[in-house]
Parts: structure tokens; C-alpha cells; sequence
């Protein structure tokens, strides 16, 4: 497709797609983006990093239409523009992939990509009704456009998360076709639902997309952004910090640049803290039907279990069958010395057992309940019949200074926390427990920034140096290797691997080999 | 703690660094924002708006003592609104509730004369084990709310036919509990009182004990506090089993205020004023939101309506209208919109 024809008036190669000048956005007394000046060239790719608060969801927010700046100058390719809706947005070529994905899973690929703000202006659904075979082949347009072979009739439901993230970008391309714009696609954390070697395969179609507008890309992780970008913004405390050409800058000094200090890197071997104990909880022989078959493990105090394997591997069930709160077919579980008859998530809790799901705001939290409320929902036995609001206070006040917790206000709801920030307080509600001895964390760090990740982690750290016990089904495998004493490796539901870390020393190869 | 280089501003360092009165004072003060400020005093003002107005209207109504035929129409209605905002706080709904006080009316009118005190103990403690029975089954079969309270409605009203061989039950010697409703604390009955005391335990319950909180947290989300190790299908049994309490101490007002129960007689149609009461309370219909207290207010407008409209001579035709139309603005201006955005 020649985009020239389409284009009215030439812009000048040299005037960049977008460009911010003194953008300024705040709520109440917080500043969220202040006096932001950036430019985006065409045909780039554009890292934009930052901690979570620093800024970067505001002003991507501000770019599609959601917020409008209290201040500051929009041009897009050269001519000022002022958005008041998201349909505004669109209409300048702005394109969307949020961080979480908003496809319709029960709808078809092409109705979901045809749903757009714009689409009063398709061709496909013009007047309300749907030319089905349009449909289908705008969506098989588009689809190839971004290079993904996936059959638009299909159901969404049906196809892989990176498929369903190429259609996500393929609706954001979209506005490419209904307007006379040169789209600007803005990727909020779009490989943060992906497992690792679905990652490379959207990494490679991003780097891709440039041939065809700009790129606005929010990583998931930093090492991400050295791939495929070609400028990476840094943004901390609302300003930009620093812009830089991606060869001339390293991870450790990004790091540096969004959090203020470096990265710091511990591996403590199981060895150098107590020796041999009895095992905590033993699994043997544990079998559900369709998710996991026959598998043994043992956790001790103090040691950390990494059980790796990709979507599929049974592992998210496994460790929830551990917790009670999915039952299991056979085999047996014990705890603390003691075979365990009925088990439940009420009991385990008592016991002694955390467990932090993957879903943190569906299943991990309480959105609608302060942060502080939050802190003191984890039932662990300790709890009497009355709630002591100056108690819970201070228990509030002390775990936010402890974990940095922002913004400093144990009183607000916890769904008005950025997602860091709720991952510090649902870590905090368990390690605050006297009673706690054996963590199960399934994705600790999803959707972490490197500074509230590296937060989460000590604390991991610190509680399993302290004696708990930890099982990790960790994001990737260098935070396995770095955290676990053991690994298991799972590949469709059965232990394909073990390794023990103080004499085994496997790369990221090794465990990937076994897991697919 | 996490280190902090020089680039940190020294004022953040301090407030981790803190005491707890400096991290406050460090916090962003929480301004009382108008919506929240609405949340908490919305149903009084809606309410003592109407009255007002009626009052203006027709100031026989006040001299009439219409304050206290007022309140002595909304006990059951409270009462009945009440144990429905319990149940709707863990995110189900009662429509059974109704059917339980006019089950445990007729219940009542039977049994009152030969066996005394010993029929009130009865009609509690049944209606109570027919609300936990709700809750066990909705619990442990996970069957929606919905369908299965509507199956309980049948039955029960099923049963109040077959008690009382469909017709009017008078319970003899019923003159202890009428003194309910003849006596009273600043002319308003005493049963209204005990209504509104039992407002504010629950308001209490919901505030300040585990158990409120706990079932805050199962309607908010309830696989979040499964995952916190609280034993949501017993709150829901509990939150149940208070919604067959509160409707047996209904059924208790009604007779102690007609001395007669019947299938189609006072207190056969407290479903939905109940409901209303609930919502026009500020009650979340989705759960987790609910202040008892304001539940009394919403039970004196649900009841306001029609003894106003009436008061102001308004034709018994337009009643209906008059009612309809004011129940939607009282709902749109007090129902609880979901407070919990996500903001990033």
C-alpha cells in the first residue's frame, strides 16, 4: 500500500511524527507528567521506560485522547492537535495494544479486529450492517500487513496469546486504513502476557512494523528494549530523564536512569545458609486429570523450588492443588511432618501457607478495600473477632516505608495503586504474618517495573534467608536460576527435569530444552 | 529498605524513614471529596428532602403525627431491607426473605396461643435455619442466588397457603408483642426503635469485626478473599442465615402490629419495598458496599412515598405514578456507582 497517494499535502521528511512540547498533566497536588518535551521520528521505534508512577501510562494516556494535558503543545506530523475523546486520537493515527488484552474471546478475528472507534467510517459496517466477506478480507489485509497468518474467521478463544497480540496490534493498525494519517502505534507491555519464546516472535513483527508509521513501545522487560528499539525515553518522576540513540546506552545504565541507583545482583547458594532440614511440605505422586500427572516435590525451610515450564505445563494447578484451592485425583500431599486428609485454601492460610496468584487484581487482591484493609485480609489464625483500626494503621504504615509503597496513603483503595505498588502490598499482607512458613508465589514479578520487582524480590529474598519456604513459578528462567535452590522443569503436565542448584549449574538452554 | 541515591529527594527519605504521625502528615491529605461526602449522607438528604416537602405541603401531615405512622409502616419494611443489604453485601441476592416473615407470621399466629414466649423462640429460630439452609445450598451446589431464593419463594408462599389454609390467621393472645407498636420513645413505636438498634449492630458488625470485613472482602471479590484464606462459603451462610433472622423479627411486627397474618394480608408484599429500601440505602446491588444505617432512611422513603402522595390528596390512580417516579430519582440519586476505578 503507497501512502503518498493517499496523502493530501507532503510532510517534509525531516518533521517528526509527533512531538510534545511542555506537556504537563496533574492530579490535585500529584504531578504525573511534568514539562514533557519529546520528539517521535517516523519509521522508529521508541522505547519509552520508566517505574511504575513515573509517568509513562499518564502520558500514553494523554497521546490516546483518554486525559487531556493541563498544558503543553501536540503536533502530529508538523500541525498542533488537541484530543478531547480517544475517537480523536484515532482519527490522527493514533493506535492502541493495551497492556491488558481487550480482545472478545468469543467473537471472530475479524469482527474483533472491526471493532474499532473509527468504524463508522469502514466500509465492512458501514450503516450498521456486517459485509461479512468484506469483513474477512479487510481483516486478512491487515493481518498480513503486520505478517501474521491467522485465519480471521477463527475464534479468537481458539488461537495462541501471541496470535491474539498480533491481532491486538493489527486492530491498532486499523486506523492506518480508515484515515488519511500515517499511524503511530503505541504497545503498552504487549509481551507481558507472552511466555519467553512468544516474546522473540512479537519482538521480530514490532521491529517490523516500523516500514509502516512509528512505534511508541513499553517494555515489559529491559532487555526487551535494547532489541528492538531504536531511541529509548526514560522517564522518572513525571520528567524525561534522558533520550538516547539505543546503541549508545547498556541495560545496567537504564536501570540506573529510571530507578537513581544500580542494579544490584545477589545469588546466595542454599549452602551458605542452614544445612540439611526436614522438608516442610512433600507432595508424592499428585495427578489431576488433563493438568498435571504423578508429581513429586519437596520444599524445605528456607529453600526456594523454581518450577518452570511454559503455558500448559500444569504448573499454575499444581501448586494451587499445594494451596487448596484446586482439588486433585490422586496421590498425597504433607505438611510439616503430617499427612494432609481435607485441605483448603482456609486451612492452608492458618497453617502458615501465602500464596500469591498470577491474576493479581482479579484474584489476588481486594481492589475495593483500602490498602490497608488489604494488608490485614490474609486469615492466618492470628486475627481476633474485632478490627483494631489504629493497629491496622500502623501495620499499614510500617509495611509501606518497608517496601516503598506509592503514593504514601494506606487509605486509598488498593485499585487506585499502580500495579507495582499492589504487588508490594499483597507481598506485604503475607510476609507481615507471624506465622508464615511456606510462600507460593505464581508470577510474582508479572508486570513488575525493574524497581518495584527488585523491591519484591529482597523481600522473597529476606523472608526465605528468614526460613520460609518459597515455591516459584517465576516470569523468566534467569529469575528461576536466580532465586530457586531447586528446579523442577514441567512440559505438559509431568516433571521432565530436576535440577539441584548447588551441584547442577544448567543455562537457560538447559531448562528450555525440557520444557518444550 | 531500598537504597536511595542522592538524586531522591531527601523529603520522600524521611517519610520511610518516619514515625507515623510524620508519614501522615507526609501523605496526601485525603480531601472529603463530594461524592464520597453523598455516599455517606445521600439517602438522609433524599429522604428528609421528601419529608420536608410533604410537611411544607400539608402541615396537617406533621400535626397528624405522620412522623409516626411513618416509622411504624417502615419496620417490617427495615427490617426486611436490612437482612436483604446483608445478603446483597457478600454479592447474593434474598428474594425469598419476604416470603420467610409472612411464613413466620402465619407461624406465629398459630402457635402463639397454646405455646407463649416458646412460639417467638420458634419462629426465630425456624425462619433463621430456613435463611441458612438459602445460604448452604447456594454455598455448597453453587447455584445462583437468584434462581434458588426464587425456588424457596414458592415454597414457602406454598406453605404460608397450607398453614393457614388460606385464610386469615388471628393469633390469640398475641396483646404482649402489640405493645410494640402501642408504646414508644419520643412518639415514634418501639418497634422502630428496634429496628434502628439493630441498624446500627450491623452497621457495627460491618465496620469494625472480622466477620464484616471479611464479608466486605467475599463481595468485592470473592476468589481475592477465597485466595486470603477466608472461608467464603461460610459467610455466605452467615450473611444468609441473618437475612432469615431479620425476616423472622418481621414477621414478629407483623403481628405485633395487625394481631393477624394472612397470604395476602399485611406484610405479603415486602419483596421489593425491601429491596428498594436496600438500594435507595446506598447499597452496592454488585456487593461489598453497604451501610446499614442508611438502609434506614431508604426504608423511611420507600415508605414516605405512598403515605405522602396520599397526605397530598393526590388520586389513588396517579399513587402509582407518583411512586414509580420518585422511587427512580431516589435510586438514581443514592444507588451506589462502583467507587473502585483503577487509576494507574
Amino acid at each position: 500500500m503507497t501512502k503518498a497517494l493517499r496523502e493530501d499535502t507532503p510532510v517534509p521528511a525531516d518533521v517528526p511524527a509527533l512531538k510534545l512540547t511542555n506537556i504537563s498533566k496533574s492530579f490535585g497536588p500529584v504531578t504525573a507528567v511534568d514539562n514533557v518535551s519529546l520528539e517521535i521520528p517516523r519509521n522508529q521505534v521508541i522505547g519509552l521506560i520508566g517505574e511504575n508512577g513515573a509517568g509513562k501510562s499518564t502520558l500514553l494516556k494523554i497521546l490516546t485522547g483518554l486525559h487531556e494535558p493541563d498544558s503543553g503543545v501536540m503536533e502530529v506530523a508538523g500541525s498542533p492537535v488537541r484530543f478531547r475523546r480517544p475517537q480523536d486520537a484515532a482519527a490522527a493515527g493514533f493506535g492502541v495494544v493495551h497492556q491488558e488484552q481487550s480482545l472478545l474471546t468469543n467473537l471472530s478475528v475479524a469482527e474483533n479486529i472491526a471493532m474499532n472507534a473509527l468504524s463508522s467510517k469502514d466500509n465492512a459496517t458501514k450503516g450498521g450492517w456486517y459485509r461479512w466477506g468484506q469483513l474477512n478480507r479487510e481483516a486478512e489485509t491487515i493481518l498480513a500487513k503486520v505478517g501474521a497468518k491467522i485465519d480471521p474467521r477463527s475464534i479468537v478463544g481458539d488461537i495462541s496469546f501471541v496470535d491474539r497480540q498480533m491481532v491486538e496490534i493489527a486492530r491498532a493498525l486499523r486506523v492506518d486504513e480508515l484515515t488519511n494519517a500515517t499511524p503511530i502505534v503505541i504497545l503498552d507491555e504487549p509481551t507481558s502476557v507472552l511466555e519467553r519464546d512468544e516474546t522473540a516472535i512479537l519482538e521480530r513483527e514490532i521491529k517490523l512494523l516500523k516500514n509502516i508509521g512509528s512505534v511508541v513501545f513499553v517494555p515489559h522487560r529491559l532487555d526487551e528494549v535494547l532489541r528492538i528499539c531504536d531511541r529509548i525515553i526514560v522517564m522518572r518522576h513525571g520528567k524525561v530523564v534522558a533520550d538516547r540513540p539505543t546503541g549508545d546506552v547498556t541495560e545496567d545504565e537504564l536501570f540506573q536512569l529510571m530507578i537513581g541507583h544500580a542494579a544490584r545482583a545477589s545469588k546466595s547458594h542454599a549452602a551458605e545458609r542452614d544445612g540439611a532440614v526436614e522438608p516442610l511440605m512433600q507432595v508424592s505422586g499428585l495427578t489431576r486429570k488433563g493438568e498435571y500427572k504423578n508429581v513429586d516435590l519437596t520444599v524445605r525451610p528456607g529453600h526456594c523450588v523454581a518450577i518452570v515450564g511454559t503455558l500448559g505445563s500444569g504448573r499454575e494447578s499444581l501448586v494451587r492443588a499445594m494451596f487448596g484451592a484446586e482439588p486433585f485425583d490422586s496421590g498425597s500431599l504433607s505438611y510439616r511432618g503430617k499427612q494432609l486428609g481435607s485441605w483448603s485454601a482456609a486451612q492452608a492460610t492458618r497453617s502458615g501457607i501465602a500464596y500469591v496468584p498470577a491474576e493479581r487484581k482479579t484474584e489476588g487482591m481486594v481492589g475495593g478495600m483500602t490498602a490497608a484493609e488489604n494488608l490485614v485480609l490474609a486469615r492466618t489464625g492470628k486475627s481476633g473477632l474485632l478490627v483494631n483500626k489504629r493497629k491496622q494503621k500502623k501495620l499499614a504504615q510500617e509495611w509501606f516505608g518497608k517496601l516503598d509503597t506509592r503514593p504514601n496513603n494506606p487509605s486509598l483503595h488498593l485499585s487506585r495503586f499502580s500495579g507495582g505498588n499492589q504487588q508490594k502490598v499483597v507481598m506485604a499482607k503475607w510476609l507481615q504474618s507471624e506465622t508464615l512458613q511456606l510462600m507460593i508465589l505464581d508470577h510474582p514479578l508479572r508486570g513488575l517495573d525493574p524497581g518495584a520487582a527488585e523491591t519484591v524480590n529482597d523481600q522473597i529474598r529476606a523472608a526465605r534467608d528468614g526460613g520460609t519456604a518459597v515455591i516459584l513459578l517465576a516470569d523468566t528462567l534467569e529469575e528461576a536460576l536466580d532465586m530457586g535452590d531447586d528446579i523442577l522443569v514441567m512440559r505438559d503436565g509431568e516433571v521432565t527435569a530436576r535440577f539441584d542448584l548447588s551441584v547442577d549449574t544448567p543455562t537457560s538452554l538447559d531448562l528450555l530444552e525440557k520444557m518444550v | 529498605m531500598t537504597e536511595k541515591s542522592v538524586t531522591d529527594k531527601t523529603e520522600s527519605d524521611l517519610s520511610l524513614n518516619s514515625t507515623p504521625s510524620q508519614a501522615s502528615a507526609a501523605a496526601p491529605r485525603r480531601r472529603p471529596r463530594a461524592i464520597e461526602l453523598w455516599t455517606t449522607i445521600g439517602p438522609f438528604a433524599v429522604f428528609a428532602v421528601l419529608f420536608a416537602l410533604v410537611a411544607v405541603l400539608r402541615p396537617a401531615f406533621l400535626g397528624g403525627g405522620g412522623l409516626a405512622i411513618l416509622a411504624t409502616q417502615a419496620t417490617a419494611i427495615l427490617l426486611i431491607g436490612l437482612g436483604q443489604s446483608m445478603v446483597l453485601h457478600v454479592g447474593s441476592i434474598d428474594l425469598s426473605n419476604a416470603a420467610i416473615a409472612l411464613f413466620g407470621a402465619i407461624l406465629l399466629a398459630k402457635s402463639i396461643g397454646t405455646m407463649g414466649t416458646g412460639a417467638i423462640v420458634l419462629v426465630i429460630v425456624v425462619c433463621s435455619l430456613i435463611g441458612a439452609l438459602n445460604g448452604f445450598l447456594i454455598a455448597f451446589f453453587q447455584v445462583p442466588s437468584f434462581a434458588l431464593t426464587l425456588g424457596t419463594l414458592g415454597l414457602l408462599s406454598a406453605a404460608s397457603l397450607i398453614v393457614s389454609n388460606a385464610t386469615t390467621v388471628y393469633a390469640s393472645g398475641g396483646s404482649m408483642l402489640s405493645s410494640l407498636f402501642t408504646q414508644g420513645i419520643v412518639g415514634l413505636a418501639m418497634a422502630f426503635w428496634i429496628a434502628v438498634i439493630l441498624a446500627i449492630v450491623l452497621w457495627a458488625m460491618i465496620r469494625y469485626t472480622v466477620l464484616g470485613q471479611s464479608m466486605t472482602a467475599v463481595g468485592l471479590n470473592e476468589t481475592g478473599a477465597l485466595f486470603s484464606g477466608i472461608r467464603t462459603r461460610l459467610l455466605k451462610i452467615v450473611a444468609f442465615t441473618l437475612s432469615g433472622l431479620l425476616s423472622s423479627l418481621a414477621g414478629i411486627m407483623i403481628i405485633a402490629q395487625a394481631g393477624s397474618a394472612s397470604s395476602t394480608g399485611l406484610g405479603s408484599d415486602l419483596l421489593l419495598p425491601g429491596i428498594t429500601a436496600a438500594i435507595v440505602g446506598g447499597t452496592a446491588i454488585t456487593g461489598g458496599i453497604t451501610n446499614p444505617i442508611n438502609v434506614i432512611f431508604g426504608a423511611l422513603t420507600v415508605t414516605l412515598i405512598p403515605i405522602g402522595a396520599a397526605a397530598l390528596g393526590i388520586p389513588s390512580e396517579a399513587q402509582s405514578l407518583v411512586y414509580g417516579l420518585v422511587i427512580i430519582i431516589a435510586v438514581a440519586l443514592t444507588i451506589s456507582r462502583k467507587r473502585v476505578g483503577v487509576v494507574k
